[in-house]
């Protein structure tokens, strides 16, 4: 067994002194179960008492029901805002899911001892707000290798968060990290990990096994105590209060009747120096002083990935399919096997994924990590051997080749799962209704089937469920999405202009079960949860467009009560927006609401005054935002667009007398960004609000020679930038187009080319050959053959004409 | 053959420059054995990373990843013989022969791979007078370093087997496989005593390599030696190395200071990884490898220049003209690079780069 741990201990067996036995475990260790199991059996308890909240004991019974399959998790929560969680992830290998196994298989009573989680999450909210105003600690460092801890969630962001520090819990977080990077040095180990699976998962011997960790936890205690109570007071009392708890439990159960040799208490390895009868327990006087919330508890499905991807919370969290095949090799009492069975998965994966390696290679890599293991005098290879072996003997040295194979063995895909009826959550009663009601119940397999929607009423049927049924199914679908449960894919449809369509892909995933769970934390109904997501995603919203696209996402999850918040919200912030382009996506957006918000029986008359309001503010902010680079025109040029559009289409409710003012101020003004003004007159020749004359007369003007090429060139191409067939037909534009470029010098000639060039560049060919023709025609020599002449490719001479181009010096433009 | 007076020879081997180490380990050395080896798989890996003997200290060999000579310890322990592979100057050969000298004693049997190596060198070739005054005996049988490691169940070395011809290469299929090599000519086959083992170095970035064939892959257990991992490590590595190989050669120059050989490890660094220290910019890389080796010889070279013709202790010009021959080489392409590297880096490093700066731009031209 291990040195160190050998080393440390003087003769003194607190256990041997307690009238009821308590055995120490680090969560998610097989061997820790193993031994617990073995232990059971031996002294055969009628209690079993396991650290765990004390008011989760009823569901005791349904953790271990048939049809269960771990990897589960008893998760308690508060049902009042902010949401607080506390989560205990059970695998087949933790030892409490396997003492709560033998107790059902034997008929004995077992319940949670530790704090309720209505007091244990009013403590930690309190511990939070002790502290507040201090950074967040980095959850890595703190609970990585602690024995004993408990993950807190946030369920805002689902995120693992853990307790913020000030910077004295810092420092003993530190402390305690470098206390057992120390402890993995001595033994020589490169990690604590490491360290602790060869020196106390793979010990064989029960007893040796239970008083190993419990002098280690015992001394380790002893040495970090004072430091914790400097350093982190509130997390030191919190231990305490909870210490005094589980005393106080013990005693009932002790009073209740049982014989203390018949009473087995499993608990972290860190609390059992702590659980001795001659302390004193909680008094009622004191339990009642102890703050409260209001909680819930349910159970969920869990997966190894997430497992994997949890820190603090013991062992066995890297790997959790590694640490499933170490339990069933345990219990099999062929631990020896282990490697051969680790490699054998890899290689497995390996070939059928198509990359070869012999059992000879199988054999070396067996061999190899069993050498590593005897370099550190160990009886067989930890998970690290293994992955290094791995790596050497059939990566041929490299990660990468076997890095997804490992990644299968390690980890895998094990999703637990519940059987119907066990603690399902409000949010998921209300799920399997409404999926029900809207008979979407066959699309709930792992086959991904495809779903079209049309969401116009149906005429042929009677009942109005079922005449807007795809309508109600879309709605659920744009819910679900909004809470990231990913059972529904929304397709991009092809067309445009169908709103009334909609492509979803659906897929029920256990992972999507998972979601479902998880979003319990925000609502007991599928509407409440969405709600209260949108609710969180409009608090934390600045611009103005976030929060016009949150009132569409509310349009589409029909969520009106959100949709006023979300309006109201715009409008306050709308206020001191002077963003031009963002002003028009927003205004863009309430627009298509409102002309499309019919077909979602979404009441839509309370965005109009904001529309009216935005498209004011765009109407009136237009000619000064004229006045920038040539950068930002490209944005406010579609800009321009979107608010022509809305214009256009709610000419009715929006200004569009002030619209057309501000396009002729903007067209006319000389010192704004050419191309914007020309953008403008383009929209005002497209709605004939400009003779002929006039037209005439400005675009001489824009093109009258000296005007320098990029001004003049760059107007042309706004102006181009819409409607090209109003440019076509009017002649006598061509015509001064024409005579303008005839005007300018060699150099500005060149300057102009450039503008000129990126403006043509999107006309169509068939609009090209037009404007040929029209050349051909105003020069008078024949529209057809300078057509023709025009659209030849370009001879080798003109093309190095045109590659000299690229080295201009453009200068500032 | 071996002269005994180790004080005049140029380059002592590990076993004995290393030997007050060795001696101390194996008085030591509680742990059992494996057979053939002379200390146990522990006292090797104490004796190549560095710790204590008993009262005496045990210098690193390899600065850098532990978990890797572990790796290449516990091969050895198995049936699989171990190659090395890295690029130029991550000390392969160096790990090669303290690994032999620790485990065996004696790193003498070596094999340089080259393209003119042939199969004969690999197993065993005839004095040819001997052959055709007596006809194939004992005596007229020249064994291969291969050969005799078998015989004593000894470490033998393949340096740079993928400069072999891969048929030649293959000839070492049957003896790892076999752990025989039979002598039709004498009617003898002269089995492996236990504790034989190869250990081979490739490179893998070079030109003029022979790729492996699988099945000869297959019988080595290969560990990629990576690149010093951070800029400590490497100028542990470098000042440790300058100043065995000066004391070697006798330089009298003064050892650089300690700033001298940050200085280059940067900038060694920097152009290996394409971007300056603080991964702020990039850097471009040269086309060559520039490895620890190379910054080693480089500052040592520098020592000989200061004390052979300057003042004793280095200059900025001695370290420029290292710099120069180690990233340009004879690379058109790489005396842009580096020059473009002391325009945009090194320039903007401030006064205390300044007169590296200037003596680096004089020379590259």
């Amino acid at each position: 067994m291990a040195e160190p741990v050998q080393r440390l201990f003087g003769d003194e067996r607190m256990n041997d002194r307690q009238p009821f036995h308590v055995f120490g475990i680090r969560h998610l260790s097989p061997a820790g179960a193993y031994h617990l199991r073995a232990f059971l059996a031996e002294k055969k308890p009628t209690a079993v008492l396991v650290e765990g909240p004390g008011d989760a004991s009823e569901y005791i019974s349904q953790l271990v029901a048939r049809n269960v399959v771990p990897p589960v998790a008893l998760l308690a929560y508060t049902d009042q805002l902010p949401v607080r969680t506390l989560l205990y992830p059970y695998a087949v290998y933790s030892p409490e899911y396997q003492a709560f196994l033998w107790s059902e298989q034997n008929g004995v009573h077992a319940e949670f001892i530790d704090l309720p989680s209505d007091i244990s999450l009013s403590l930690y909210e309190m511990r939070r707000e002790g502290l507040n105003g201090s950074s967040n600690n980095d959850p890595g460092n703190e609970d990585e290798n602690d024995i004993d801890n408990d993950s807190v969630h946030n369920a805002n962001n689902g995120e693992e968060e853990v307790l913020p520090a000030g910077g004295d819990i810092r420092s003993y977080a530190r402390r305690q990290h470098d206390l057992y990077e120390q402890i993995a040095a001595l033994a020589g180990e490169s990690d604590y990990e490491s360290y602790w699976e060869r020196y106390f998962e793979h010990e064989t011997g029960g007893e040796t096994y239970r008083e190993a960790i419990h002098h280690y936890s015992a001394q380790m205690r002893e040495m970090t105590e004072q430091h914790e109570w400097e350093l982190a007071p509130a997390e030191a009392a919190y231990n305490e209060i909870r210490e005094a708890y589980m005393r106080r439990r013990i005693n009932e159960v002790l009073d209740a009747g049982h014989d203390p040799d018949k009473v087995v208490v499993v608990t972290g390895a860190h609390h059992v120096s702590a659980l001795r009868a001659d302390l004193p327990s909680m008094s009622d006087a004191q339990l009642a002083n102890l703050p409260r919330s209001a909680t819930k508890i349910t159970l969920m499905p869990y997966s190894y990935y997430k497992l994997s991807t949890q820190s603090g919370y013991g062992a066995g969290n890297h790997a959790p399919a590694y640490y499933e095949l170490f339990w069933r090799c345990l219990q099999r009492n062929e631990l020896n096997k282990l490697s051969s069975l680790y490699l054998t998965h890899v290689v497995t994966h390996m070939r059928k994924h198509g990359t070869y390696r012999s059992t000879a290679s199988v054999i070396e890599g067996v061999r190899l990590a069993e050498a590593l293991a005897s370099l550190h005098n160990g009886r067989f290879p930890t998970w690290k051997d293994l992955r290094d072996a791995v790596m050497i003997s059939l990566g041929n040295g490299e990660l990468s080749t076997v890095a997804e194979a490992l990644a299968r063995t390690d980890i895998g895909t094990v999703i637990g799962s519940l059987p119907d009826g066990v603690s399902q959550t409000p949010v998921q009663d209300d799920l399997k209704r409404e999926l029900k009601r809207l008979k979407l119940e066959k699309y709930k397999s792992v086959v991904a089937t495809d779903l079209a929607l049309d969401l116009r009423e149906n005429h042929r049927v009677k009942s109005d469920n079922a005449a807007f049924l795809d309508l109600n199914r879309s709605v659920l679908l744009h819910r679900l999405e909004l809470m990231g449960i990913s059972f529904a894919r929304k397709q991009r449809s092809r067309q445009d202009s169908a709103t009334w369509a909609e492509q979803w892909v659906l897929q029920w995933t256990p992972e999507a079960e998972i979601q479902t769970v998880e979003s319990t934390l925000k609502g007991e109904t599928v509407e409440l949860a969405a709600a209260f997501v949108l609710h969180e995603k409009l608090l934390e919203c600045t611009s103005i467009v976030e929060a016009s696209q949150i009132i569409r996402i509310a349009c589409d999850c029909d969520l009106s009560s959100i949709m006023e918040e979300a309006r109201m919200t715009l409008q306050r912030l709308a206020v001191d927006v002077g963003n031009f382009s963002e002003i028009a996506t927003s205004a863009y957006e309430l627009s298509v609401l409102i002309q499309y918000g019919s077909i979602r029986l979404i009441e839509t008359g309370t965005l109009i005054p904001l529309l009216q309001q935005l498209f004011l503010r765009g109407a009136l902010l237009l000619v000064d935002t004229a006045l920038c680079s040539e950068e930002a025109a490209k944005n406010n040029i579609s800009a321009i667009n979107a608010l022509h559009t809305i214009a256009q289409e709610h000419f009715e409710v929006v200004d569009d007398q002030l619209w057309r003012q501000k396009l002729e101020e903007l067209s006319s003004r000389d010192d704004r960004n050419a191309r914007m003004s020309g953008y403008a007159f383009a929209i005002l020749l497209e709605r004939n609000e400009v003779s002929e004359n006039q037209c005439a007369q400005e675009v001489s003007r824009r093109l009258s020679p000296g005007i320098p090429a990029d001004l003049g060139a760059g107007w042309f191409e706004g102006l181009a930038l819409r409607n090209r067939y109003a440019l076509l037909s009017r002649i006598f534009l061509w015509k001064q187009l024409d005579e303008y470029i005839h005007s300018l010098e060699h150099d500005q000639f060149q300057r102009s080319l450039v503008f000129l060039r990126r403006a043509f560049s999107t006309f169509e060919p068939r609009e090209k050959a037009s404007i040929a023709e029209l050349m051909g025609d105003l020069w008078g020599s024949g529209a057809l053959e300078t057509g023709e002449l025009l659209q030849q490719p370009l001879s080798e001479e003109e093309k190095e004409k045109i590659d000299e181009l690229n080295d201009f010096d453009f200068g500032d433009l | 053959m071996t002269r005994d007076n180790d004080q005049n020879v140029l380059r002592l081997p590990s076993e004995k420059l290393y030997s007050e180490e060795l001696e101390a380990l194996k008085k030591t050395d509680k742990d059992p054995k494996p057979a053939g080896w002379q200390l146990s798989p522990k006292a090797v890996l104490t004796y190549i990373t560095g710790g204590k003997a008993g009262d005496k200290e045990i210098t690193p060999k390899y600065i850098g990843n532990k978990r890797l000579v572990e790796i290449a310890i516990a091969t050895l322990l198995t049936d699989r013989a171990l190659l090395l592979i890295g690029e130029p100057g991550t000390a392969k050969s160096w790990l090669s022969e303290n690994l032999t000298a620790a485990i065996h004693g004696d790193s003498s049997k070596v094999i340089q791979g080259t393209a003119g190596t042939t199969e004969e060198q690999i197993r065993y070739s005839w004095n040819y007078a001997m052959l055709l005054a007596q006809g194939p005996s004992d005596q007229a049988l020249i064994k291969s370093p291969i050969f005799r490691a078998m015989e004593t169940g000894g470490i033998a070395r393949f340096e740079e087997i993928s400069r072999c011809a891969s048929e030649v290469q293959d000839a070492l299929i049957s003896i790892l496989s076999e752990k025989t090599v039979s002598i039709p000519e004498l009617g003898l086959e002269v089995p492996a005593a236990r504790g034989f083992s190869i250990i081979a170095t490739a490179n893998t970035r070079d030109r003029g390599v022979n790729e492996m064939s699988a099945a000869l892959k297959r019988r080595f257990n290969i560990i990629v030696l990576p690149a010093p991992a951070d800029i400590e490590t490497e100028i542990d590595i470098v000042r440790k190395r300058v100043s065995e190989i000066s004391a070697n050669y006798a330089l009298t120059a003064s050892m650089p200071e300690d700033e001298v050989v940050r200085k280059v490890v940067t900038i060694f660094r920097e152009l290996r990884s394409g971007m300056t220290m603080d991964g702020k910019e990039k850097v471009k890389p040269t086309s060559s490898v520039i490895s620890t080796a190379e910054a080693i010889s480089l500052l040592t070279g520098s020592m000989a220049l200061a004390a052979s013709f300057g003042s004793g202790t280095i200059q900025e010009e001695d370290i420029a003209a290292g710099l120069q021959g180690a990233i340009v080489k004879d690379e058109e392409k790489d005396r842009l690079v580096w020059k473009e590297y002391l325009d945009n880096v090194m320039k903007k490093r401030g006064s205390s780069w300044r007169s590296l700066y200037n003596a680096c731009s004089e020379m590259n031209g």
